[in-house]
C-alpha cells in the first residue's frame, strides 16, 4: 500500500520549509557577525601598523632638523678637501643622510633651488625643502636650514631613512600600501597589494615635522577571499546539526506524547462503552425490578385484605417471579456482551514482559524525572507471556502511573520503584512495588472494584479495567501491602509456548 | 356525576410488564386504573373531564413523557400528573417541576411513596374540581336574578336591613321583603350566613363589573 514517498523539491519545502528557512537564516546571522568581528579584528591591525609606521617616519624627519640644527649650532670648520671626516662620519652614523653640503658666507650655494631654500629657511627660521622630486631623484630630498656663518644642506635619501628593523610589516608581501606624499608627489616606501573588491581602509596623516611637510598614506583593501569562509562552513554545519538535533528531540517528545495519548484514549474509550454499557444496564435492570416491586407489595396488601384475593395475589407473585428471570436475563446478556469479545478481541502474541515495561517507562519517564524517581527493573529471566500488546501496555501504564502517583505522596529520598520480572511454573509475574503510602488493610479489598477510589477527583475505573483486562487475557491482577511500606501490585499472565 | 366522582388514574408506559404491575397495585386501593402504552394515543382518547391524575414515564420510545408533560399543560389539562423515570438526575426532575409535574418519583417505585403521591393528587384534583363546580352553579343560579334582585342582594351582602335597603332603593320594606324571599328561593340557600358565604364574592365582582345606575 505505502510506497516510497517522493522527495520532490515542492515536497521537501513543504516538510522542511521551516526548518531550512530556520537554518539559512541562522546561518546568514552567524557568518555576518563572523565576518564584522573578522573586519574589525582586520581594521585593528592595520591601523596599529600604519600608526607605528607614522611614528618612525616621524622620528626620522624629526632627526633630521636636530642634525641640520647642530651642525649650524656648532658650525664645523670648513672643511680642507672633499673628504671631511665630520660629515662622512655623519653619514656613516646616518645612512639616509647622503651627503652634507654648507655654503660659508662668502661662497654660493651649487643650484638655486638651494639658494630658494634658504632664504625659505631664513624667513621660517626652520629647516626648508629644495627641489622636491620624488621620481626624478629616487626618492631623494635637500633639506636646508639657514644659519650664520655657514647654511647647511642634507641630502637625505627617503628610503634609507626608513628604520626596516623597527618595522612591523613585511615589505615585500604585506598587503598595506605605504605611501609619502607631498603636493601630488608620492613615493612608494611599501608597495602592498590593493585589490578592486571588498572593503578599503585609509591612513592618512602628515609626519610630526614642519621642515617636511609629508603625509604618511597607508592603504588598505580586504578582499572577499580574505573573509573567514573555513570559519563560515563550521558555524553553517553547526547550526544545522543543532537544528537537527533540535528538532529530533521535538520529534522524540512529540512522539512520546502521542503514545501516551493513545494508551489515555484507549482507556477513555474503554471506559465510554462501559458507561454507555451501565446507563443501558440500569434501564433495563430498572423496568424488571419496578415490576417485581410493585407486583410483591400488590400481593402483599391483598393478602392483608380481608377478604384476602388469593387468586390475584398468587397472580401478582408469578408475574414477580416472571420479572425477576427477565432480571437475571438481562444481566446474562451483559456478561455475555461484556465477556465473550474480551476473550475473543484479545488474541494471545509472544510479548516480552521486560519490553512492555520499558516502553511503559518511557512513557513516563518525564514524570519519573519530575519526582526524581530511579526506577529499577529487576529481570530475574527473559519472560515472554501470551497476552495482547495494547492491553497488557495499557495494564502496566496504570500500575506505573499509580505507583508514581503513590510516590509523589512521600519525601523525595523515600521514593523507590521497583519492578521484578520472573516465570513462575507456568506464569509470568510482573510486580511493581512502591514506597508510598501503601494502602489500608480496609481498603485493599476493593481496590479493583469499579468506580472505587481513594484520589480526589478518581473515577476508579483504572484498576478495575485493568484487573478485567488481566482476566480476559487469562490472568490475573492482585494487591498486597509492601515491607514496610507502600504498595505491591502483581500481574500473571500465561507465559507464551515456545516456539 | 357520579363518573366525575369515581377517579381513575391513567398510567402511561412502554413496558407491559411495568403497566401491569403498578396497575394491579393501584387497584389494590381502590383507585380505577387506565393504562396505555402509546403515549400518541393516550393523548387522542383519555377523558379531559374525568378526575384522577396521571403517571407519566419519562423514558420512553417515541415520545419523551417530558415532551407529554408539555403537551398536557399546553391543552390546559388540570389532572395532576406524576413522573416515573428510571435514572432520575436532579436536571430531569428540575425540568419536569418547572414543566408542571406534581411529583417526580424514581422507579422502582415503593408502594407506599406512589399511593401516597397518587391519593393526594386524586384528592387534590377532587377538591379543585368540586370548587369548580361549586362555582359553576353559584354563577348560573345568580344570572337567574332579576336585576333588581341583584340590586338588592348586593345591599344584603353590605349588611343593610330591609328598613335601609327600601329607603335605598325607593321601595317598601314589604316589597324587599318580597324580593329577598325570591333571591333565597332562586339561590337555593337557607340562611343569610349561607347567602354570604357563597354569593357575596360573587356580587362584589358583579358590582364592580355593572355598577347599577341608580
Amino acid at each position: 500500500m505505502c510506497g516510497v514517498q517522493k522527495l520532490t523539491m515542492p515536497h521537501i519545502l513543504k516538510v522542511y520549509g521551516l526548518r531550512l528557512a530556520v537554518w539559512c537564516a541562522l546561518s546568514a546571522a552567524g557568518c555576518v557577525l563572523l565576518a564584522r568581528m573578522e573586519l574589525t579584528q582586520l581594521r585593528e591591525a592595520f591601523e596599529t601598523d600604519a600608526r607605528i609606521s607614522h611614528r618612525l617616519l616621524s622620528q626620522r624627519a624629526v632627526q633630521h632638523e636636530a642634525v641640520l640644527a647642530t651642525l649650524a649650532l656648532l658650525q664645523p670648520a670648513a672643511p680642507q678637501s672633499d673628504a671631511d671626516p665630520a660629515e662622512r662620519r655623519l653619514s656613516s652614523v646616518y645612512p639616509q643622510i647622503l651627503a652634507v653640503q654648507r655654503r660659508d658666507p662668502a661662497s654660493a650655494w651649487p643650484s638655486a633651488s638651494l639658494d630658494e631654500a634658504e632664504k625659505t629657511s631664513r624667513q621660517t627660521r626652520t629647516a626648508a625643502i629644495a627641489d622636491l622630486d620624488f621620481k626624478g631623484t629616487g626618492g631623494r630630498y635637500q633639506l636646508v636650514l639657514a644659519a650664520q656663518p655657514a647654511s647647511y644642506a642634507l641630502l637625505i635619501d627617503v628610503h634609507g631613512t626608513i628604520p626596516w628593523n623597527e618595522w612591523s610589516m613585511p615589505v615585500q608581501s604585506s598587503l598595506v600600501r605605504v605611501t609619502l606624499e607631498s603636493a601630488g608627489q608620492t613615493f612608494v616606501i611599501q608597495p602592498g597589494r590593493l585589490g578592486e573588491h571588498g572593503w578599503r581602509y585609509e591612513f592618512r596623516k602628515p609626519l610630526a615635522s614642519v621642515s617636511q611637510p609629508f603625509e604618511v598614506v597607508a592603504l588598505r583593501q580586504v578582499g572577499w577571499q580574505e573573509l573567514p569562509w573555513g570559519l563560515f562552513a563550521l558555524w553553517t554545519m553547526a547550526a544545522g546539526a543543532t537544528l537537527v538535533a533540535w528538532s529530533a528531540w521535538r520529534r522524540q517528545r512529540s512522539e512520546r506524547r502521542r503514545a501516551e495519548e493513545l494508551l489515555r484514549v484507549g482507556q477513555v474509550a474503554r471506559l465510554n462503552t462501559l458507561g454507555e454499557l451501565a446507563a443501558g444496564m440500569a434501564h433495563e435492570l430498572n423496568q424488571p425490578l419496578t415490576a417485581i416491586l410493585a407486583n410483591t407489595q400488590a400481593a402483599k396488601r391483598l393478602l392483608q385484605d380481608d377478604p384476602e384475593e388469593l387468586p390475584t395475589a398468587l397472580q401478582a407473585m408469578d408475574q414477580a417471579v416472571a420479572q425477576a428471570h427477565r432480571a437475571a436475563a438481562v444481566l446474562g446478556r451483559l456478561r455475555r456482551t461484556v465477556e465473550r469479545p474480551h476473550r475473543l478481541q484479545l488474541p494471545g502474541e509472544s510479548v516480552d514482559l521486560e519490553q512492555a515495561v520499558r516502553s511503559a517507562l518511557y512513557l513516563l519517564e518525564p514524570e519519573c524525572k519530575r519526582l526524581a524517581i530511579t526506577s529499577v527493573v529487576h529481570t530475574a529471566q527473559p519472560t515472554q507471556v501470551l497476552a495482547e500488546r495494547i492491553a497488557l501496555e495499557q495494564i502496566v501504564h496504570n500500575l506505573l502511573t499509580n505507583a508514581l502517583q503513590a510516590l509523589s505522596g512521600v519525601r523525595a529520598n523515600e521514593r523507590q520503584l521497583d519492578i521484578h520480572i520472573k516465570a513462575e511454573q507456568d506464569m509470568g509475574v510482573l510486580r511493581v512495588t512502591d514506597t508510598g503510602p501503601g494502602i489500608s488493610s480496609d481498603t485493599l479489598p476493593h481496590v479493583f472494584e469499579p468506580f472505587f477510589t481513594t484520589r480526589e477527583g478518581g473515577l476508579g475505573l483504572g484498576l478495575s479495567l485493568c484487573e478485567t483486562l488481566a482476566s480476559g487475557m487469562g490472568g490475573q491482577l492482585r494487591a498486597q501491602a509492601n515491607l514496610p511500606r507502600g504498595a505491591v501490585f502483581i500481574l500473571t499472565l500465561p507465559l507464551a509456548p515456545c516456539p | 356525576m357520579s363518573a366525575t366522582l369515581s377517579p381513575l388514574i391513567h398510567l402511561i408506559d412502554d413496558d407491559e410488564a411495568v403497566r401491569a404491575s403498578l396497575a394491579l397495585l393501584i387497584g389494590t386501593v381502590g383507585l380505577r386504573v387506565q393504562t396505555w402504552a402509546d403515549p400518541q394515543e393516550f393523548m387522542r382518547s383519555f377523558d379531559r373531564q374525568g378526575v384522577g391524575a396521571i403517571v407519566l414515564d419519562v423514558r420512553m420510545p417515541g415520545t419523551s413523557g417530558l415532551t407529554v408533560l408539555d403537551a398536557l399543560i399546553d391543552q390546559g389539562v388540570d389532572q395532576p400528573v406524576i413522573m416515573l423515570t428510571g435514572h432520575g438526575t436532579v436536571e430531569l426532575c428540575r425540568r419536569a417541576f418547572k414543566a408542571g409535574a406534581t411529583e417526580f418519583l424514581e422507579k422502582p417505585v415503593d408502594d407506599e411513596v406512589l399511593l401516597e403521591a397518587l391519593q393526594n393528587a386524586v384528592r387534590q384534583h377532587v377538591h379543585s374540581r368540586e370548587r369548580h363546580q361549586a362555582d359553576r352553579q353559584a354563577h348560573e343560579r345568580y344570572a337567574q336574578l332579576s336585576d333588581r334582585e341583584r340590586e338588592v342582594l348586593g345591599l344584603i351582602v353590605e349588611g343593610l336591613t330591609n328598613k335601609e335597603i327600601g329607603r335605598a332603593l325607593g321601595l317598601s320594606p314589604r316589597t324587599v321583603e318580597t324580593h329577598r324571599a325570591n333571591l333565597f328561593a332562586k339561590l337555593q340557600v337557607e340562611s343569610l350566613a349561607h347567602l354570604i358565604r357563597h354569593y357575596a364574592t360573587l356580587a362584589a365582582q358583579e358590582d364592580r363589573q355593572a355598577p347599577p345606575s341608580r
